[in-house]
């Protein structure tokens, strides 16, 4: 090839008055950016200092740098085409590093890359594959934004952005130009200034636009809060959540300045998705609005004029955006300290959302039902009580203690568990692991239902835990942490595949040994009449399997679950599955609150399950599960039926195990 | 406007009851407690009347040390202040005898409305309230479901038989009972308890206990009946067969 012949012309002699313009340019350049970049720092640093924010384990945040920043492994990985396009720019820039040094010295006559040595013909051979890779990227990325216009960059046309694509080309080609002139060619110097106003019209620029995420975005991806969706503690007594200005954290504003504008989070947010007011993306522009027009000291509240009220009360946690998010943002903790500052204050009023506070002030679960309705359940299954001396404390929750799916699924774990011949329990008395309020942002409640489970788990002498509620393991594991230090806790999913060698497995089933009655939900049939063994021949029966939202970007658990459906079944997927999965709506509180506004999340999910055409569905959260039964129930007859995995993995247990004491 | 509202403590609603070794009275250990169900609608309807006109809402409770609680809470949905009327012996006195013990509280106080709950879940007399407006030599009124301020005093929606109310003015100081359901209960807030902390509780002595006027015999748990039954037979059969019973047996129709 041509260019690796070529040598890159660099001009010699600059005049006195060259360098001199050369001096007044760089300054005026590098004013350009510290005046405006010098206001964002101050705004960030003038925020409340995150007093729960350990640097240390350091190790995670620099193997996240490396994977997040260097390597751009998400923004690839979630946008394969767009996302490698970026790849080249960001790693073109690194390349360029170096020789944008060396551009500059040359100006000054102190270059220090020969051109024509042995490391610097290297150097700028490998810079220029890079400038071509580059070159071709923005191109592509400036057709996609300015052309094809994918509906998440938002109605507004960014001209910064095309600006910028235009900055970046001119100083890629007119580096690869200069290995086509000779260096006494006035064309080499010509192409050295070009080179330069661009590079110094790129540097303002930066801090005045989203652009600024090239700064701040590695420190913000290192600067994590530390895991996912992690709700900081609050600091102090008069700590009450995201109230006003003088509420907003470091993180909180450096994460706000570091937006990039993508529209990943938005794309994927299930409330975005079906016509809710929430729009992940405003609400950290909201943010960065209120910080740039009033700052961290403003005494203003947060929501109302910069972000709308209820906005943050449509989420559903399900964390696709901060998932998603390709600069580090964490949505979370930010949503739901809006939330925070709402529900601890008594300023947000809503009937449902105060009758699933006042249920958990006073009752057990979130459901406000006796506590003897418990009693019962666990009388009639005769579900033993946990005393200490069993191996597993069997977690029953809101659904597995209260709701009437919840509870077949609860029967159908315990006969597995029986079938096992694994020791559990369940506790005689056991409130709401808090979950809705947690996520509500209800911290009174929280708290007062965290500490009085600890206790009654310290009690009993509880060391393992395991739930049919992916919300409850999450919360028990991280969220009451603050309270206390809770027993290890494991989802059923991990519980059975750890022991899908001690299940029968899928030769050993044939229809007539499997339980003929099933607990799960067959639209099909008449509720009275039972599951015929036929109807649910395991043989190759397809079964689309949902990941839950707390099981999966919560806990990076899918293949569990997977490897259950397996045994079971043909597994087939949903175009959104593992990480990229679509929430069903629950999350967040929302199932207490009811979704008021435009197309149901659950409705949505639920048309990609039927669509796969499979004849189950399968969960692994009696939440989904929950709100699928009423989502499947509108399509009738049609319907696939839905079982939850310990339900799969029920019926195929023969029946003279049902031996339960 | 300065509001009293007297309030009870009362075994959690879900609590699991016994009879104590006396036979009677319920064995109190072990049981959780919360504020009894219409206290908490009277509080509700005192601090809706101080958000709209201003005021004093002042939290009255006779009962033992671990009645706490219940006053933090109240204190916490917004309630200014509390008097404690420190009392052990509660259950050996009968309604005039608590209603004595609330008067002499309220009292020094010259409030210009006194709020109690309709009845306790507990006893359930419905008494107290009531009394207290005889002792006091005010005018009262019963099963209330909202209370409006007029320029002469108060207006107030009664709840009557099926489905009926009446609206009737009343002068202040007044003493209204408050029935359950009339208006939507605020949620306690993690401020509301923070602030609490700083609120004024005053702690009084209860008077000496004098023979009460009505003596509790004995309690006894109600017998369980499940009259459930299950009718078989064609869909028509059933319906048919389910009107009969409920014209004939249960009546309601």
């Amino acid at each position: 090839m041509l260019l690796f012949t070529a040598t890159l012309a660099e001009p010699r002699l600059f005049s006195l008055a060259e360098k001199l313009l050369l001096v007044v340019l760089v300054a005026a350049s590098a004013t350009g950016f510290w005046l405006r970049f010098r206001v964002v720092l101050g705004k960030i640093l003038q925020s409340k200092p995150d007093v729960s924010f350990h640097l240390f384990p350091i190790g995670k945040r620099i193997w996240e740098f490396v994977c997040e920043v260097l390597f751009h492994a998400k923004v690839i990985r979630q946008r394969p085409l767009p996302g490698l396009a970026h790849a080249f720019v960001f790693w073109g820039f690194c390349a360029f590093v170096l020789v944008t040094l060396n551009h500059f010295s040359v100006g000054f006559g102190v270059g220090f890359l020969d051109p024509t040595g042995r490391f610097g013909r290297f150097y700028f051979d490998l810079a220029a594959v890079f400038a071509v890779a580059c070159s071709a990227s923005i191109l592509g990325l400036f057709v996609r934004r300015f052309l094809i216009r994918p509906e998440w960059l938002g109605e507004q046309l960014s001209y910064q952005s095309g600006v910028i694509a235009f900055l970046i080309f001119l100083l890629m080609v007119t580096y690869l130009a200069s290995f086509f002139v000779a260096e006494a060619d006035p064309a080499a110097r010509v192409l050295w200034w070009v080179h330069t106003l661009a590079l110094l019209a790129f540097l303002p620029i930066i801090p005045h636009t989203k652009h600024l995420h090239l700064v701040l975005s590695p420190a913000t991806v290192f600067l994590s809060r530390g895991s996912f969706s992690r709700i900081p503690p609050l600091a102090g007594d008069e700590d009450f959540g995201l109230i006003d200005g003088t509420d907003l954290t470091r993180l909180v504003s450096l994460q706000a300045y570091s937006c990039v504008e993508c529209g990943r989070c938005t794309e994927h947010c299930p409330a975005a998705a079906t016509g809710k007011l929430l729009n992940p993306k405003e609400i950290i522009l909201g943010l960065r609005g209120f910080l740039n027009d009033l700052g961290p000291t403003s005494e203003e509240p947060l929501l109302g004029k910069y972000n709308p009220p209820q906005a943050p009360f449509q989420c559903t946690t399900c964390g696709a955006c901060e998932f998603q998010c390709p600069v580090g943002i964490e949505h979370l903790p930010i949503l739901v300290g809006l939330r925070r500052g709402a529900v601890n204050t008594g300023t947000w009023q809503d009937d449902y959302g105060s009758k699933l506070f006042l249920a958990l002030e006073r009752g057990s679960n979130a459901h406000g039902l006796a506590t003897s309705e418990r009693d019962k359940f666990i009388e009639k299954v005769g579900l033993p009580i946990f005393d200490g001396t069993q191996e597993y404390c069997l977690w029953l929750g809101c659904m597995g203690g209260y709701d009437p799916k919840g509870r077949e699924i609860i029967t159908d774990f315990a006969r597995i568990m029986n079938y096992l011949g694994t020791s559990y329990g369940v506790l005689r008395k056991e409130k709401c692991c808090g979950d809705p309020v947690r996520r509500l942002g209800n911290d009174l409640v929280f708290q007062q239902l965290a500490e009085a489970n600890l206790q009654a788990l310290a009690q009993t002498k509880t060391r393992k835990i395991v739930s049919i509620c992916p919300h409850c393991v999450r919360t028990i594991q991280e969220d009451w942490r603050e309270f206390g230090a809770p027993p290890t806790v494991e989802h059923h999913s991990e519980f059975l595949a750890r022991h899908a060698d001690q299940l029968p497995r899928p030769s050993t089933i044939s229809a007539t040994n499997s339980e003929s009655f099933v607990a799960g939900h067959d639209f099909s049939r008449a509720a009275t009449a039972p599951n015929s063994p036929g109807a649910l021949a395991p043989a190759a029966e397809t079964i689309v399997y949902h990941d839950p939202c707390y099981l999966g970007r919560y806990r990076n658990v899918y293949d569990q679950p997977r490897a259950l459906v397996n045994l079971a079944g043909e597994l087939v997927e949903t175009p959104r599955n593992h990480e990229r999965s679509f929430c069903c709506g629950a999350g967040g509180g929302l199932v207490f609150l009811g979704e008021e506004t435009g197309e149901r999340i659950g409705k949505v999910r639920a048309d990609e399950l039927v669509a796969t055409g499979a004849k189950t569905v399968a969960t692994a959260c009696p939440f989904c599960n929950s709100i699928f039964r009423d989502a499947l129930a509108e399509s009738g007859d049609a319907a696939p039926q839905l079982l939850d995995i310990a339900q799969l993995t029920a019926r195929r247990l023969p029946k003279i195990e049902r031996t339960e004491s | 406007m300065k509001i009293i509202v007297a309030i009870k403590q009362v075994p959690e609603r879900d609590a699991q009851m016994r009879i104590n070794a006396a036979g009677k009275w319920i064995e109190e250990s072990g049981l959780q407690f919360a504020l009894n169900e219409s206290d908490a609608y009277a509080l509700e309807e005192a601090l809706q009347l101080k958000e709209k006109h201003g005021g004093e809402v002042i939290v009255l409770t006779a009962g033992p040390e671990r009645v706490g609680p219940t006053i933090r809470e109240a204190l916490a949905k917004g309630a200014d202040r509390a008097i404690h009327i420190d009392c052990n012996d509660l259950g050996a006195r009968d309604a005039l005898g608590v209603a004595r013990l609330l008067a002499e509280a309220v009292k020094p106080e010259s409030p210009d409305l006194i709020l109690t709950g309709l009845q306790s879940d507990d006893l359930g007399q419905g008494q107290t309230g009531v009394i207290l407006a005889e002792l006091l030599g005010l005018p009262h009124a019963s099963l209330i479901l909202h209370v409006d301020k007029t320029d002469a005093g108060l207006t107030v929606k009664r709840e009557l038989e099926e489905g009926w109310f009446q609206t009737i003015d009343l002068p202040t100081p007044a003493v209204l009972t408050i029935q359950s359901g009339g208006s939507k209960l605020r949620y306690a807030t993690l401020m509301g308890i923070k602030r609490a902390k700083t609120k004024e509780l005053h702690t009084v002595a209860a008077a000496e206990l004098t023979a009460p006027a009505v003596i509790l015999e004995r309690i006894a748990l109600p017998q369980k009946q499940k009259p459930t039954q299950i009718l078989s037979g064609t869909p028509k059969e059933v319906a048919a067969a389910l009107v009969e019973k409920l014209k004939f047996e249960a009546r309601v129709l």
